[in-house]
């Protein structure tokens, strides 16, 4: 990308001060030396890459901050009877990035004037290389973090999984008869096993979310189906509990641009909570429907609510309603966040009411796909 | 006794799998890598393989049961290749990467996630032998 910004600017730049060649060359990492990264006509530049060192013309155009002409010589002011040179500097917000250099085969070809006509494009080539080598950092930050994930997946996961699958080995008796107090010492421990699992899954899941690269491409989807799929699974729970779940979605599919793993992480996270956080005899509704050019999902229960001062925190990462944690439910206070992450990746809203021991009602609304925009 | 050739690098997860194993009365051998592994199937002749992925490298188990598995008839591991293979999996169900037994791409006969559930990995273990 920034070899195409400097292509275009070269020959923007040739085209208007109707010189012989043009050349960008930018700054390399370490701000010693000029790198060509475009050219264009028949531009005679000495070398591809040249130490600042080597060009005093260089050096003053970078720390004049304007133009500089120079005549019967190259940019390493090395003789070149007849030939004049215009050099302008790419800076963008007080920071060099390099230079345009124009070239033509006559002798006092440029003058200030054109070196003051030339000023407004190297301004705006400067911003156009700024803009892309800052997305080209961006771009490397995600590709190491996305690495990061991958590596962390597995040293994160494998002792907790070494250590589920031994403590699993002995609650089983396979090594040798428990006492009573060994049986309930082991649960405790299995029992945290599993918390550190789930909570080590939903980090990476929030770490993996935040890496856009690491996700499927996003293409229209079935709210309808996503949600049959999570209510037939969570319906066995909610009838051990006790609890009524309902689901009442129309015939329409109700497309948005989203994945289906995506989705369902959404909906299980939503309908869960609501099956863990309503006690026997409650009910639990899931309810999904087209509002104009969006859709809108709606899952309420009768449950334990959320206090008023904990909604501002809900979507927060590790936060837990202090009445959610006294009720001694496994929970990691990571669910909503993801939610949130990919509710908004999708172009949509989340908004949650909440009466204490009443029940909460979460509102998730998509844009409908393939309208509008998409 | 059944005798079953454990493939994994990290000995918690083999003491792990041998505990219940050993307790239904199998024969349990341990190899620490892929390369350990495929000699130990020549040396004992198992009568079923339990196979980690990620070893020496990220792979190594595939390596292993792609090797075992060479449709080759000149394969070193010709007189090996029917005996069944239990892949052991670390991966996090609710990812994308979901994988099921799949002969076209890996052949193994079936798999086990990590962490073990004791009880899964001994029934898994009892109908892959035909016991």
């Amino acid at each position: 990308m920034e070899a195409e910004v400097s292509r275009r600017l070269a020959e923007a730049a040739l085209a208007a001060a109707q010189a012989d060649g043009a050349e960008v060359r930018l700054l390399d990492e370490a701000g010693q030396r000029l790198v060509v990264t475009a050219a264009a006509g028949d531009a005679p530049h000495p070398a591809v890459s040249l130490a600042l060192e080597e060009s005093p013309l260089a050096r003053e155009a970078l720390a004049g901050g304007g133009p500089v002409i120079g005549a019967d010589v190259d940019l390493t002011a090395a003789p070149r009877p007849g030939s004049s040179l215009l050099c302008l500097p790419l800076q963008h917000e007080g920071r060099s990035l390099g230079l345009l250099c124009l070239h033509a085969h006559l002798p006092r070809r440029f003058d200030t004037t054109d070196g003051a006509r030339l000023t407004p494009l190297a301004a705006l080539g400067a911003a156009a290389v700024a803009v892309t080598q800052a997305l080209a950092e961006e771009k490397n930050l995600e590709a190491s973090r996305a690495q990061f994930v991958r590596v962390a997946t597995h040293e994160l996961r494998s002792p907790v999984a070494v250590a589920q699958s031994l403590v699993r080995g002995v609650l089983k008796g396979y090594a040798g008869p428990l006492t009573e107090k060994q049986q309930e010492v082991f649960s405790r421990i299995s029992h945290r096993l599993d918390f550190l699992e789930s909570l080590v899954n939903d980090l990476l899941d929030l770490a993996a979310g935040k890496a856009p690269e690491l996700g499927e491409p996003v293409a229209p989807v079935s709210v309808t189906a996503s949600l049959r799929r999570v209510v037939v699974l969570w319906q066995p729970h909610a009838e051990e509990k006790g609890l009524t779940l309902t689901l009442r979605v129309p015939r329409d599919p109700l497309l948005v641009h989203a994945t289906e793993e995506g989705l369902d992480r959404v909906f299980v996270n939503l309908v869960s909570n609501a099956v863990k956080y309503t006690t026997t005899g409650g009910t639990v509704t899931v309810t999904a429907e087209r509002a104009g050019g969006q859709v809108e999902v709606v899952v309420s229960d009768t449950g334990i609510g959320i206090p008023t001062e904990a909604l501002p925190h809900l979507f927060e990462e590790f936060y837990r309603a202090p009445n959610a944690k006294a009720l001694g439910e496994v929970g990691t206070g990571l669910g909503l966040a993801i939610v949130r992450d990919l509710v908004q990746r999708y172009g949509g809203r989340i908004g949650v009411q909440s009466v204490v021991g009443a029940g909460t009602t979460f509102t998730v609304t998509f844009p409908v796909a393939g309208e509008g925009s998409g | 006794m059944p005798k079953i050739l454990v493939i994994e690098d990290d000995p918690d997860m083999v003491a792990a799998v041998r505990m219940p194993l050993e307790a239904h009365g199998y024969e349990v051998v341990a190899a620490a890598s892929g390369a350990e592994g495929l000699k130990k199937v020549k040396e004992i002749h198992p009568d079923l393989i339990i196979l980690d992925v990620m070893m020496e490298t990220t792979t190594a188990g595939f390596q292993v049961s792609l090797q075992l598995r060479s449709p080759d008839p000149a394969s070193e591991y010709a007189p090996y290749r029917h005996i069944p293979i239990l892949m052991l999996t670390a991966i996090h169900s609710t990812t994308s990467l979901r994988f099921g037994p799949d002969e076209a791409y890996l052949p193994v006969d079936d798999f086990v996630d990590k962490p073990i559930d004791p009880e899964v990995l001994v029934e898994k273990v009892r109908r892959m032998i035909g016991q």
